[in-house]
């Protein structure tokens, strides 16, 4: 235990305490999400489940509210709660394929890149600076647009197209600086594989600015599920989406039923907030040049 | 000194800003859809045709409150036989740029519309076989095959101007619209607003209100935000969802009519699926809690059908009724026609064309996985969903339906007669439903001359429809609108939903 | 130097060409437009009819021959819609759309880089805590969503502000503006702000990070010594250095702009591009959509190579080759 909170990594994570409290609320939303069929009240999309007789009900608390709907419901009858809970699922596993998808291809082609050099270097970076002035979000309204149907995966690849560009860049960058090292070029002496030396001796050299990336990305590809469900290019409509489901609520708020966009809006907002708490924490930690101090 | 002629100049700015503002308009409508075009051929839906109706004149037209045929650039028409109408033109009318109507206009008008460049007309347009104008004031139209509902359709089929239209280029043609109507083009931006003038040389007279703005809103929300901020007098499609705000606004008052169209959900009887079996059908229908969906989903603004057409159309019978909401029995019938655990359904319909199209989609789903049915939901925007209806894609399927004719027979071999291309039937059949012996009687119907005898033969044709389960009516939908109290305007709805603004007065 | 823009402009060209290829391509396969050209009542033949008349029923390469041909002299073809030129039609709604992201960059810009030296200069203050704060909220709140914050408080409850459209608006030549009006600026406020959210938080952290590290500087230090007025060595020795990263990366996000903007205006019912290419997305539009990307692609090239000169030009250490 003492070992283990001396590590200094551990031990400056302790002393931050907004650190801390992204971590715990990124977890807790995780847990959520995880266990959602466990843990909300109902499954919204079990049709069979849904009662249309409890439309439009207020939250637990307020008149006409019912206990069994703790935030209220839709205009499905669906309950505020565990349409989030489901929601979530959706965000984070939209988030988390993303990153992972967008990372190890940015990884492969960044190594490659650098590594190389030349004409595939230069073909893979003029793609990634093309892609990269048009933006993610950009692409990826655009790309959904065109397509006829839609759903996670068609989402997920959207924004893969353009995701990848930020890690290959800072990996080429990197691998250009690793590769001169004495060990790599020891090891290509003894006869070493290109495939031994890339992912022996360089990726774990360059791998450390990746973690700060993703933790970055995880926020932002969340948001942007979330804002392509919402312009209803996103996710399907039988799928739960927090986008969605504000999208649905913005019709209401005219009615004096604000509960249909807060509860979802405020959900996005504090998990992309304790993302973002996370990953600054990360980010300073890992780029010691720029000290933090607020 | 350079700072006090920067900071004079700024307040001068300021001070001026509020001259340049626009003086307002004596009425100001919001809509719920833009318009597409100002070329009165280039979309038949309702929306663009109660833009074209204030700029152009039909040969009939339909005033309200019960949308009537009566004359309006024709004075009387006629059917000589199954084949021929003949039109008596009004003398003395002015196109907006001071040309003269006469019988040219009309026989380049119905001629421009069969070319597929300028008209999505091209169903009435194919059906004429030739024009001939004996005199400036005779039109006589023969069509290819009978169409008893040919006159039917003359109040959205806008005249335009011959000599003008030939000259313009296309550009200039779709966006500045030149016509006989009781109002002036002015002004059309773009996702902002459309503004016209009174004509004072307007045949019926000129019209009260002489400056007038339509302004589009799309989005329910701000719709209403609209009239709630006194920026629109009167509000066209009140969001379902802010009814009852508005009926507690004191200042803002609810006007509803029963609308033509008929929501319902499609079904055929393709050999070899569940549907073929009648029972199953009836259980579909059986299922679904029609009396809950009006209360909950339309706020009550919505009647329950026990038909497709509405009551102003030709073969309507106030003799049908709808099967009772029954699950048990709806199980019931599922098991003895074989199915006691049910089936795989996918429900499709749009989710952007009818009010709550999508929240009854789901609402039917739900009813039915409660009979026990596996259902899966696919509702899509409406650019994609009637794409694969045309291709019969869907087996069970959401729609709605309401026929510019007032004739049933029109509606009938479009959306009942078996599928059959060379003949053009059944385009909107989408779930390939097919009875010979009903095709046999619409397509005898259509023959009939007088008037009584071919509703008695389309209100059979209906009921038929409706026993064999062709469809499963779910209700009329209500046009609702908003008026404020201040403008002290007297406003009366139409049928067709058309803002016909000659029609409002002070 | 004038080698280094041809090599970008050959590239430039490249670029659009591939981007309209694969519009081509995925339109193959998606939505067919016969349907809405041909009009609600129309049979099946009638269909055909509109197809042949219209070219779609050509093979792809043929079309997309065909579209090459016209874009080259400028014709993007008609919008499906309104039969309208394409262009003339995305053109008509270029003002509102730049009056909206110009407002939004200026705004995003000033108060984005003030705040970020004001961050700088205090780092442990209860304000610079505050507007960290803040700009952890920028990035942290999705664009629509603050879209709907602001109008749900601002024009729902508190009846401020107008929550749609451009209000009244001056034709002046071709341009309709919406700034001479006290009812278009009031307009302006809400989607504007909205639109600069992100951005400026972006700025201001961009910002921030450039000064602490130019305000540890030897140069300034001697400028402090010198006992040169602080606001000069802020803006004029120290700003100035930190600007040009931040104004480089501002301008080659661009491309984020465009798209905030699309959700921005479907909030706003701002009548802009964006608005415009959401509803051609919805109705099947392919002439327009194709149109906008490709004018939206070609934008944004334009500004990465300005971009690009600008840093040369005000970095002599750059080299083009």
């Amino acid at each position: 235990m003492r070992r283990f909170t001396e590590n200094a990594f551990v031990y400056s994570f302790l002393r931050d305490p907004s650190a801390i409290f992204g971590a715990v609320l990124m977890l807790a939303f995780a847990f959520c999400a995880l266990f959602a069929p466990a843990i909300a009240p109902m499954n919204p999309y079990d049709l069979a489940s849904i009662d249309l007789g409890n439309f439009l009900l207020t939250p637990a608390w307020m008149d006409g509210g019912s206990l069994s709907f703790p935030l209220g419901t839709d205009d499905q009858g669906r309950g505020i709660l565990s349409t989030m809970l489901y929601g979530m699922r959706t965000s984070l596993l939209v988030g988390f394929t993303v990153v992972t998808v967008s990372s190890v291809l940015g990884i492969l082609l960044g190594m490659v890149g650098g590594y190389y050099g030349g004409l595939l270097d230069a073909f893979i970076m003029r793609c990634a600076d093309t892609v990269f002035s048009f933006s993610t979000t950009l692409l990826a309204i655009l790309l959904l647009g065109v397509f006829e149907s839609r759903n996670i995966w068609t989402v997920v690849f959207a924004i893969c197209i353009a995701g990848w560009v930020k890690y290959a860049r800072t990996i080429r960058g990197s691998v250009l600086e690793v590769k001169e090292n004495a060990y790599v070029t020891a090891a290509r002496a003894s006869g070493a594989r290109d495939a031994r030396i890339l992912f022996r001796h360089i990726l774990p050299n360059v791998l450390p600015p990746v973690f700060v990336l993703m933790a970055v990305d995880l926020a932002v590809v969340i948001m942007l599920e979330s804002t392509l469900s919402f312009l209803g290019v996103g996710v399907p409509i039988t799928e739960p989406s927090l986008g969605m489901m504000i999208s649905i609520g913005k019709n209401y708020i005219y009615a004096g039923m604000w509960w249909m966009v807060l509860f979802p809006g405020m959900t996005l907002i504090l998990l992309v907030v304790a993302i973002n708490l996370f990953s600054d924490w990360l980010r300073d930690e890992m780029n010691p040049k720029l000290a933090r101090n607020t | 000194m350079k700072r006090k002629i920067l900071i004079s100049a700024l307040l001068m700015i300021f001070t001026a800003l509020p001259s340049l503002a626009l003086a307002k308009a004596d009425l100001t409508v919001a809509v719920d859809a833009p318009p597409k075009s100002m070329n009165p051929h280039s979309y038949n839906s309702d929306a663009n045709l109660s833009y074209m109706s204030n700029f152009f004149d039909g040969l009939l037209q339909r005033p309200a409150p019960e949308g009537k045929l009566t004359p309006a650039l024709a004075t009387a028409w006629e059917r000589q036989d199954a084949l021929t109408w003949k039109f008596t033109l009004r003398k003395g009318v002015k196109f907006h740029n001071g040309n003269p109507f006469n019988a040219a206009d009309v026989k380049f008008t119905f001629e421009r519309m069969k070319d597929p460049k300028f008209s999505k007309f091209l169903n009435i347009a194919n059906s004429i076989a030739s024009i001939d104008t004996p005199d400036d004031y005779t039109v006589i139209f023969r069509t290819v095959k009978p169409v008893p509902w040919f006159a039917e359709t003359m109040h959205q089929n806008f005249i335009v101007d011959k000599e003008s239209s030939e000259n313009r280029d296309s550009g200039d043609y779709n966006t500045r619209p030149i016509g006989t109507g009781a109002y002036r083009f002015v002004e059309w931006v773009k996702g902002s607003y459309i503004r016209m003038e009174a004509n004072p040389d307007y045949w019926e007279g000129a019209p009260q209100l002489k400056t007038v703005e339509i302004k589009p809103i799309t989005e329910d929300a701000t719709r209403f935000a609209a009239i709630a901020a006194r920026q629109a007098d009167i509000l066209s499609g009140v969001p379902v969802p802010l009814i009852d705000r508005i009926k507690k606004t004191p200042t803002i008052e609810l006007i509803s009519r029963p609308a033509r169209r008929c929501i319902y959900m499609d079904l055929g009887n393709r050999p070899g699926t569940p549907y073929a079996d009648i029972r199953v059908r009836k259980a579909i229908a059986m299922a679904i809690n029609e009396d809950e969906i009006v209360k909950t989903i339309m706020r009550g603004q919505a009647t329950p059908a026990a038909q497709v057409p509405d009551q102003a159309t030709i073969g309507y019978d106030p003799t049908l009724t709808r099967l009772p909401y029954d699950p048990e029995g709806a199980k019931a019938l599922l098991k003895e026609a074989g199915y006691p655990d049910g089936f795989e359904i996918t429900i499709a319909g749009p989710n952007d064309r009818y009010i709550n199209d999508k929240q009854i989609c789901e609402a039917v789903a739900k009813y039915l996985a409660k009979i026990g049915l596996k259902v899966t939901l696919d509702v899509k925007p409406k650019s994609i969903f009637f794409e694969e209806l045309a291709s019969h894609k869907h087996a069970f399927y959401l729609i709605g339906w309401m026929d510019g004719s007032y004739d049933f027979g029109r509606s009938a071999e479009m959306l009942v007669h078996t599928v059959d291309k060379d003949k053009g039937m059944g385009v909107y059949n989408g779930a390939m439903y097919s009875n010979p012996e009903l095709d046999n009687a619409i397509v005898a119907s259509a023959a009939i001359l007088d008037r009584d005898a071919r509703e008695k033969a389309l209100q059979a044709v209906n009921r038929t429809s409706v026993e064999d389960l062709a469809w499963i009516p779910l209700h009329y939908q209500q046009d609702v609108y908003a008026a404020l109290k201040a403008s002290k305007l007297k406003f009366t709805p139409r049928p067709d939903r058309w803002i016909v603004v000659k029609e409002i007065k002070k | 130097m004038a080698r280094y823009i041809f090599q970008r402009m050959i590239q430039g060209v490249i670029v659009l060409l591939a981007v309209s290829f694969i519009c081509f391509l995925i339109f193959r396969f998606t939505g067919d437009p016969v349907l809405m050209l041909a009009g609600k009542y129309a049979t099946q033949q009638e269909r055909e009819q509109v197809r042949v008349a219209y070219g779609l029923d050509k093979p792809f390469y043929v079309q997309y021959a065909s579209f090459l041909g016209n874009a080259l002299q400028g014709n993007f073809g008609k919008s499906y819609v309104s039969q309208v030129d394409a262009l003339d039609t995305i053109l008509e709604r270029f003002p509102a759309t730049f009056e909206l992201a110009l407002s939004a960059i200026l705004i995003s810009f000033v108060v984005g880089v003030s705040l970020g030296v004001v961050v700088s200069l205090r780092p442990g203050g209860a304000l610079s805590r505050l507007i960290m704060a803040g700009s952890l909220g920028g990035i942290s709140v999705p664009t629509f969503l603050m879209g709907i914050i602001w109008v749900m408080v601002f024009a729902v409850y508190l009846e401020w502000l107008p929550p749609f459209g451009r209000g009244d608006t001056v034709q002046i030549g071709p341009w309709r503006t919406g700034f001479l009006t006290l009812d278009g600026l009031t307009h302006l406020i809400m989607p504007a702000l909205t639109l600069s959210g992100y951005q400026l938080a972006v700025l201001l952290r961009l910002t921030r990070a450039g000064m602490r590290e130019v305000l540890g500087e030897e140069y300034i230090k001697t400028a402090w010594a010198k006992g040169l007025p602080p606001f000069k060595v802020i803006v004029k020795h120290a700003l100035r250095n930190v600007l040009i990263p931040v104004v480089t990366i501002a301008g080659l996000s661009f491309g984020e702009l465009i798209a905030f903007s699309i959700v921005t205006e479907s909030i706003f019912q701002w009548p802009g591009m964006g608005s415009l290419l959401l509803v051609s997305i919805f109705e099947t539009d392919h002439p327009v959509i194709v149109t906008y990307i490709m004018l939206a692609a070609f934008i944004i090239l334009a500004i990465n190579i300005l971009v690009d000169l600008l840093y040369g030009w005000l970095n002599p250490r750059i080299q083009y080759d």
